[in-house]
């Protein structure tokens, strides 16, 4: 038999059509001179089957284009086109012939490339539908035997591949630092099983990263080393005693470091096989049944945490997008603002928006940090936004802290805030400052005045008085408000506050005070940070 | 697509599409079949003898043809498939209402 042959044709349709698929066969099969009739037969049908269907259906007459790949082996055929219509799920499981006396005239087409070839396979990756046919030549076909589903082995590779590594980027867990949740696996692992070591090794691109290692197995090698990069290929658990008894394996091996070695895939949300747990022993050694069973529930719970970190960076998008994204507009004002949480989520946030001729502006913080926190951050939040539309700035925190009262005494958390209402004409910013104390007001000249908080948080006393106080900004003043994790950023003291105020008043616009302190802040906040700058142009 | 249209034996018209009977070929014929069957002739005899393949929309085409000339008193039957027009036949279970004839001829042969 000859050669592999590949053949691979652009098409743009409309002008193309399914003629234009048919000449591409055409002059592909001259290239496979050994191709058996019944074989061309079955694959023209086939093919031009999964063409006009991919033409007629997927764009619904918007124009389309696609990829059509023929690869020829000397045992199969494998065809993929990949294009760029909107197909969500392919039934192609329940894709039945329609009874023989049923006259539909349309509906054929899936059933029929299903009994034409061995293999109709379809995936969607990065808004591409790839679907991939393969039959088995007539040279190594058993005769009247009903088509069995044959991997393919070219194409669909490729594109599992592609599916594997968008979903571990997604992730964002690589290069990421140790973390104990992961380590306190691996670290039982090596106990439980008495081995060398124990790893929790991700496959990206050509290198293996380790999330986490117990013993002394290197955090990064490349992937063509890599046994766990073995492991991914299948859904089973890989068990080597011997890896230089392994003829496929043996180049792996690393007299005593690397003998026996025994993994279970780790999946992301979606289901792609994105590494590995494994242990790893420099002797050989048999791993029982029962050891491997023990192996997969620890390999559970590392998808366990894998799939938390997920959510958690999904929890951290959402409460992202709830702080003001556009600047309202204020003309002769300048604000800015920046919450950084210490974990994915925080209990810290700002808000602003217009009410009446001027904008409410608020800064919380919910003790503790965290999911908890986060959720009663975006409650505090909801509740002061709908309470500021009634009455003044007392009256919006009165009615939320009413609100938020029993919610706050459930869990036993409370809140310290700054709410207020700037008037953008005169400048006078009227305020509530429940327990919070960390505002200050930077003078053009030069001066700072830290603004006193006069109540208690809210869900620590029921029966408080909100009052309000005021103060004028002038042009040419900042106003900064701040929550706790700023001070820890500095020496831990209020001194924090004159020090960022100073800076205020150096700066030419709000948004220069944010990312100084974002920079300050990055990688080293114990806390939430968050910061609001609100200055009167002049 | 041209589709040549000659009148056979006993009143068939004969059609004669050539080369591929796919998506692009198959409205011809359907407009084909629904000229004669508007002119007040209902029995057709499809001659496949110049046709290389046809898949699933072709097979729809003649279906729909099937269709329109029954419930005009007629029939449509095929004559002259090839091995591949067979083999989609017969793997859509269509034979027996569309059953192959060797020859136009034959196709109307118990008329």
């Amino acid at each position: 038999m000859g050669e592999m042959v590949t053949r691979t044709l652009r098409l743009m349709s409309p002008p193309d059509t399914v003629d234009t698929v048919h000449d591409l066969l055409d002059s592909t099969w001259e290239a496979v001179p050994d191709l058996h009739m019944r074989d061309r037969m079955a694959l023209d049908t086939a093919i031009i089957e999964l063409a006009a269907n991919v033409i007629q259906h997927a764009n619904r007459g918007r124009p389309i284009t696609a990829t059509l790949t023929i690869i020829a082996f000397t045992d199969r055929i494998e065809a993929t086109l990949s294009d760029s219509g909107e197909i969500g799920e392919v039934d192609i499981e329940g894709r039945t012939m329609p009874e023989a006396d049923e006259l539909a005239e349309s509906g054929r087409g899936i059933a029929l490339m299903k009994a034409l070839v061995d293999t109709v396979e379809h995936r969607r990756v990065d808004g591409f539908n790839h679907w991939t046919l393969v039959r088995a030549r007539e040279q190594v076909r058993i005769p009247d035997a009903p088509p069995k589903h044959m991997p393919s082995v070219s194409i669909s590779g490729i594109i599992d591949e592609m599916a594997r590594q968008r979903a571990l980027e997604e992730m964002g867990i690589l290069d990421t630092p140790p973390e104990d949740r992961f380590d306190r696996v691996t670290r039982l692992a090596k106990q439980l099983f008495g081995v060398d070591g124990a790893m929790i090794n991700l496959i990206d691109g050509d290198r293996q990263w380790a999330k986490s290692v117990a013993g002394n197995g290197p955090e990064e090698m490349p992937r063509s080393a890599s046994v766990c990069a073995v492991t991914i290929e299948d859904e089973r658990t890989l068990v080597v005693p011997n890896l230089f008894e392994n003829p496929e394996l043996r180049d792996k091996a690393v007299a005593d470091e690397l003998v026996f070695y025994a993994g279970h895939p780790l999946h992301a949300p979606g289901g792609e096989r994105i590494g590995a747990l494994c242990v790893y022993d420099g002797s050989p050694r048999t791993f029982s049944e029962r050891e491997q069973e023990m192996l997969r529930d620890l390999a559970d719970w590392v998808q366990q945490e894998l799939t938390a970190s997920h959510e958690l960076s999904r929890a951290a998008e959402v409460q992202q997008g709830l702080l003001p994204q556009s600047l309202i507009s204020m003309p002769g004002w300048d604000i800015a603002g920046m919450c950084l949480p210490a974990r994915a989520v925080g209990g810290d946030f700002y808000d602003w928006y217009p009410v009446g001729e001027g904008a409410a502006i608020t800064l919380a913080d919910t003790m503790g940090k965290g999911i908890g926190s986060a959720i009663i951050a975006a409650t505090v939040r909801a509740v002061l936004r709908s309470a500021a539309r009634f009455g003044d700035v007392a009256g919006a925190v009165d009615l939320a802290a009413a609100s938020l009262n029993a919610d706050l005494d459930t869990t036993g958390l409370f809140v310290t805030l700054l709410h207020g209402r700037l008037d953008m004409d005169t400048g006078e910013f009227t305020y509530v400052d429940a327990g919070h104390g960390l505002t200050v007001v930077a003078r053009r000249d030069g001066t700072i005045e830290r603004l006193r908080s006069s109540t208690p948080p809210l869900g620590v006393d029921l029966d408080t008085e909100w009052q309000s106080s005021s103060v004028t900004l002038n042009p040419g003043d900042v106003l900064i408000t701040a929550s706790d994790g700023l001070l820890d950023l500095y020496d831990g003291t209020l001194d924090a506050l004159d020090k960022i105020g100073a800076l205020a008043l150096l700066a030419s616009t709000s948004s220069e005070v944010t990312d100084a302190v974002r920079t300050r802040a990055r990688g080293v906040a114990p806390d939430d940070v968050t910061v609001v700058v609100v200055r009167r142009d002049g | 697509m041209n589709i040549e249209m000659v009148d056979g034996p006993g009143g068939v018209v004969v059609l004669r599409p050539a080369g591929r009977l796919n998506m692009v070929a198959a409205p011809a014929v359907r407009e084909a079949v629904n000229s004669i069957v508007d002119s007040g002739r209902s029995r057709i005899a499809v001659d496949l003898s110049g046709v290389d393949f046809i898949d699933s929309s072709g097979l729809g085409a003649l279906i729909s043809g099937l269709k329109s000339t029954r419930q005009a008193g007629g029939d449509l039957r095929i004559a002259g498939a090839n091995d591949q027009v067979k083999l989609v036949l017969s793997l859509t279970n269509l034979e027996r209402v569309l059953t192959p004839y060797d020859t136009v001829e034959n196709a109307y042969g118990d008329a």
